[in-house]
């Protein structure tokens, strides 16, 4: 991230992009962000059985969660976030 | 007046408004800055905290919000009170209220870490402010699925050649899904074959339609067998209605227009001797229609069904929207004549009608101007979906908090233009109701947009399809919604209704007893009550907000105490319309009499929700006056 917006193309390209990026907004931008939760949801339950045994709940042994866990180290981060943000009704509906 | 004319007004309203209010809101109250932190960069976690380009963010909370509500109300407030009192709500209303509310609820949520309204409200006003909140919601939705499905079931039912073309969009749906997620499919060769084929479908529906000596319409191939399908379901009852009910505003799309004589004439669906709107069967049959396309996109996986449905209608609506208004600037300049001779673009109906201040005589309803027009038109003016959209989708996707106001208030600007195309659809046709006088106003401005390629009559049937396609891809969400609403509110008291196809029949049954007890208007009416004050509560969580940040609140509060009393009042004239048009008639019995309770029940129910969340926002606001202001911790910024 730096301080200042990125820089977008100006003249007929910046709006012909920035029209282009309206329209994927309008048609699919909803059909990705329900993919992307889709994957998170089997993330999560991956998680949950290759590191259950930590978390109290021994669904695969040991042995098997030490050699994933380089794997998952990356995703912990975020899974945490998304294991303890509150949610309510309205996360649910969009 | 023209449609020239209200381009022109749009236009204007949209600068002054955008550049001279809703800037300096943004930069002297709000003070966004390019460099605080917003939650989808502190928190992002790739699904629902993900910075994304302001472009595809207001494409995606444009299509969040413009959906069928900017139609619907804005064609039953013109038919009531005229198009003028119409268009000057919708101005003042986006002008001053509308892009406040959508703008500001996605603010506060970027301000209060991506939460929720409902958990901002938790935290800002009152615990209990999350439950009542919930109970509102879920009414809310069963009043939008009981409006929708009623006006839905009854342009089914009267318009034999609008199926097809629905039938063909669950079909195509369907297809879709298959394509893309199975086969793998291209996007853009997928799109194609599914939209051209719904167009197709749709416009084979009229297909041989013409209107004999009479002036009568006699329908094609596909009209002439689907009527006969109606026909047939209708002689279950030897064609006897199975309830009958009064519509004191003649807003019921199956309530014809006037003829000639100024007479509405009496039609199988309706007696014009004593008013009754009738149920026929082939009407139940067409709402068990809608209810099984609902519960396929209610419980199937989201991208097998609802969504390349909702993607295919996104299409056949932009193309239905662009036709139209290169149809409102063109027709008048060209001076293009419709089929009756009519030149397009001119307003044929009333500017004023009944502005209904009067007190009405006994056992007649009262729409008075204020507070029922700002119920009846909530989308295109402010809404209280907006906020629930732009706090939880919107807001946590926001790369930078100087997008806020492109996206939030930008929308809501879009979505008024919506509206004011609807009104210059619904003000330019000559004739027809309710959905039948916005699709034949469509039908001409494309006539004119396309320059005489596409005939009025294809136009129509674009309209009617357009039409019904946005009101039933938000049908099936709102049922997907409900059931989650439910199984959430009383999943853990009764095990049961967390099994998703129990809830699913739970909310549709519910929604069934409302559409055939109740009376559209009042339903729709209620809606836009339970809708406003949805908005109104959500501008009381951003001033108690603003004013726990030591902020003015003015810009959000003023708007919100309108907003407040004015839905409190008009659930309360609905309530009496219901009670002294239905429930106290002598002339009604039975289910619709029982409908009419439940809906005062309803109205009591989300009267008293709003009061107490009224008086909970007013202790939280007095506090927050009273304590001292404290210095801000310094803002996270962008590493």
């Amino acid at each position: 991230m730096t301080d200042k917006k990125l820089e977008r193309p100006g003249g007929f390209k910046g709006l012909w992009s920035g029209f282009k990026e309206t329209i994927y907004g309008m048609s699919a931008h909803d059909m990705s962000r329900a993919a992307l939760r889709t994957r998170a949801s089997m993330e999560h339950l991956f998680i949950l059985i290759t590191m259950g045994d930590m978390l109290g709940i021994p669904i695969l042994p040991p042995y098997y969660s030490l050699r994933l866990l380089p794997y998952v180290v990356p995703q912990i981060a975020t899974w945490k976030r998304r294991m303890l943000r509150e949610k309510d009704v309205s996360d649910a509906m969009f | 007046m023209n449609t020239l004319w209200i381009v022109v007004i749009a236009v204007i309203v949209i600068y002054v408004a955008y550049n001279y209010y809703a800037r300096r809101i943004d930069r002297s109250v709000i003070q966004t800055d390019v460099k605080r932190a917003t939650p989808a960069t502190m928190y992002m976690d790739g699904v629902d905290f993900m910075p994304t380009s302001k472009n595809v963010l207001y494409g995606y909370h444009f299509k969040s919000i413009a959906a069928a509500g900017p139609i619907v109300g804005v064609i039953t407030a013109a038919n009531i009170w005229g198009w003028f009192p119409s268009l000057l709500w919708l101005v003042i209303g986006v002008s001053f209220i509308g892009w406040v509310s959508d703008y500001s609820a996605i603010m506060v949520a970027v301000r209060n870490d991506g939460n929720s309204l409902s958990a901002i409200s938790h935290k800002l006003i009152a615990p209990r402010t999350r439950t009542i909140l919930f109970v509102f919601i879920f009414f809310y939705l069963m009043l939008l699925a009981g409006a929708f499905v009623g006006i839905l079931a009854a342009i089914l039912s009267a318009r034999p050649d609008v199926p097809l073309g629905i039938i063909m969009l669950a079909l195509m749906g369907l297809l879709a899904g298959q394509m893309m997620y199975r086969w793998k499919m291209d996007l853009i060769v997928v799109t194609g074959i599914v939209v051209a084929v719904t167009l197709a479908a749709m416009a084979v529906g009229p297909m041989g339609q013409h209107k004999d000596a009479n002036g009568a319409l006699v329908q094609g191939p596909v009209g002439r067998a689907i009527a006969g399908l109606n026909a047939t379901v209708d002689k279950i009852s030897d064609k006897q209605p199975l309830i009958s009910i009064v519509d004191p505003t003649n807003s019921d799309p199956r309530v014809p227009v006037p003829g000639k004589d100024g007479k509405r004439p009496t039609t199988s669906a309706y007696d014009a001797a004593t008013g009754l709107v009738k149920t026929l069967p082939n009407y139940l049959l067409w709402m068990l229609f809608l209810f099984v396309f609902s519960y396929m996109g209610a419980n199937m996986p989201i991208w097998r069904f609802a969504q390349p449905v909702n993607y295919i209608g996104f299409w056949v609506m932009l193309i239905t929207i662009v036709l139209s208004a290169i149809g409102a600037l063109v027709a008048p300049l060209t001076g293009v004549v419709d089929s009756a001779g009519n030149t397009i673009g001119a307003f044929a109906l009333a500017a004023v009608k009944n502005l209904g201040f009067a007190w009405p005589q006994a056992g007649a309803a009262w729409q008075p101007l204020w507070p029922m027009l700002f119920v009846t038109i909530a989308c295109g003016a402010i809404s209280g979906w907006h906020a629930l959209v732009g706090s939880v989708g919107t807001a946590r996707q926001l790369e930078y908090e100087t997008d806020g106001l492109p996206v939030g208030a930008g929308s809501m600007f879009g979505e008024y233009t919506l509206a004011l195309l609807s009104l210059m659809a619904v003000s330019i046709a000559g004739a027809g109701g309710g959905g039948g006088r916005f699709a034949a106003g469509v039908g001409k401005l494309i006539y004119a947009g396309t320059f005489t390629v596409i005939p009025e009559v294809f136009g129509t049937a674009l309209g009617f399809g357009a039409f019904v396609m946005i009101v039933l891809t938000v049908t099936q969400l709102v049922f997907r919604v409900m059931r989650v609403t439910l199984t959430e509110w009383v999943g853990e008291t009764i095990p049961l209704v967390r099994n998703m196809h129990v809830s699913s029949i739970i909310s549709m049954l519910l929604t069934m007893a409302l559409v055939l007890t109740g009376t559209w208007v009042y339903l729709w009416q209620m809606f836009g009550a339970s809708n406003q004050l949805m908005a109104a509560l959500s501008l009381l969580v951003v001033s108690v907000w603003l004013k726990s940040e030591k902020r003015n609140p003015s810009y959000a509060l003023y708007p919100m105490l309108f907003m407040y009393f004015t839905t409190l009042f008009a659930t309360i004239v609905t309530a009496r319309n219901l009670y002294v048009t239905i429930a106290a008639n002598p002339k009604m019995s039975g289910l619709p009499v029982a409908g009419a309770w439940a809906m005062i029940v309803v109205a009591a129910l989300l009267l008293v929700a709003a009061i107490v969340i009224g008086w909970d926002g007013l202790k939280a606001y007095r506090r927050y006056s009273a304590t001292p202001a404290v210095p801000a911790p310094a803002a996270p910024v962008h590493a």
